[in-house]
């Protein structure tokens, strides 16, 4: 309970500084829109552990649902690390571009 | 020495070549018609000792590969109506006896692309384990995944017709340039010929970690593409 409250207190921090940020204009309208999805539906997910704990239990998987969350949480981390690298390799093709850009003006 | 230039057009990518580069370009500015140096973000001098040199010298602000480097000097040659282009390596492994040798086939219209190998003879004294491990591993991979049956896939001595050069735009910026332009040689059905080369080995040169970073570069580009 103690666990579960002190998640609930560190999620709507979260979204506290989300909001600020976004009414300071240091973060886009999509940007604001995605991570204000993903701590709520954290938020959700950490409210509803009694749930999850019956519904992981009816899907046959033995660990107790707070551990198949972080589970899906580190495949979702796993995931947006894929993108970032795939991000990086876009950004450094662009930057090569630029570099040979300017070599050749000379 | 003959004082006919072979019509030519060298492209040396240097990064960090301060020690061979003004040997290399000694031996090859008088050989053939042009020679361009592209300092690779070098932070050792490369640039300056070039330019003491009749090379065009062109340099990347920072250092973005030896695929990146090649691509910069051939564009740039492109764009000066260089008609057949070589890449050539500024370490002083490669030997500027092999040049006309290069580019034989190109001009008796025998060939598109020329690749130097290493293996079509003996002369070329390679460390053991890159000759019975490493480049069987890379003539496998090169192989299976784009289906190229070549002697030595990662040659880096190559000469280019200017319709080869029209044709072939490669992307990787790093050492995995060498598979990519050798897949895209076949997939625009140029004509090639391995050449027999010799390479002086002053140091390994590439290990089998740079061939899993070819692996995963070739894969990252694919996801991109």
């Amino acid at each position: 309970m103690i666990q579960q409250l002190l998640a609930i207190f560190i999620i709507i921090y979260f979204i506290s500084r989300l909001t600020w940020q976004y009414r300071q204009q240091a973060l886009a309208r999509s940007e604001y829109r995605f991570w204000m999805f993903f701590w709520l539906v954290a938020l959700v997910l950490v409210v509803s552990l009694k749930q999850i704990d019956r519904l992981v239990l009816s899907l046959g998987f033995s660990a107790p649902g707070i551990a198949v969350l972080t589970d899906f949480a580190i495949i979702i981390l796993l995931y947006f690390i894929f993108r970032l690298r795939l991000r990086v390799a876009k950004l450094e093709r662009d930057l090569t571009k630029v570099v040979e850009h300017l070599a050749i003006k000379r | 020495m003959s004082s006919i230039k072979l019509p030519i057009t060298l492209i040396i990518p240097a990064f960090n070549e301060a020690e061979h580069i003004r040997s290399v370009l000694d031996e090859v500015v008088p050989l053939v018609e042009s020679v361009i140096v592209v300092d690779d973000g070098s932070r050792d001098g490369t640039a300056d000792i070039s330019n003491r040199t009749e090379a065009v010298v062109l340099r990347h602000l920072v250092n973005r590969g030896q695929g990146a480097a090649l691509r910069t000097g051939t564009d740039y040659a492109v764009m000066n109506d260089s008609r057949i282009i070589v890449h050539y390596d500024a370490d002083g492994q490669f030997r500027s006896a092999d040049l006309s040798r290069m580019i034989e086939p190109i001009l008796k219209d025998e060939a598109d692309m020329v690749f130097g190998s290493r293996f079509l003879d003996n002369s070329t004294k390679m460390p053991f384990t890159k000759k019975h491990f490493i480049m069987p591993l890379a003539r496998f991979i090169n192989r299976i995944f784009f289906g190229l049956d070549m002697t030595d896939p990662q040659s880096g001595f190559r000469a280019f017709s200017y319709k080869a050069v029209k044709e072939i735009n490669w992307q990787q910026d790093g050492m995995a340039h060498c598979s990519e332009i050798l897949y895209l040689a076949h997939k625009n059905s140029l004509r090639i010929k391995e050449v027999p080369i010799t390479i002086i080995y002053n140091e390994y040169g590439q290990r089998l970690s740079g061939g899993f970073k070819i692996i995963k570069d070739l894969f990252i580009a694919r996801l991109l593409n």
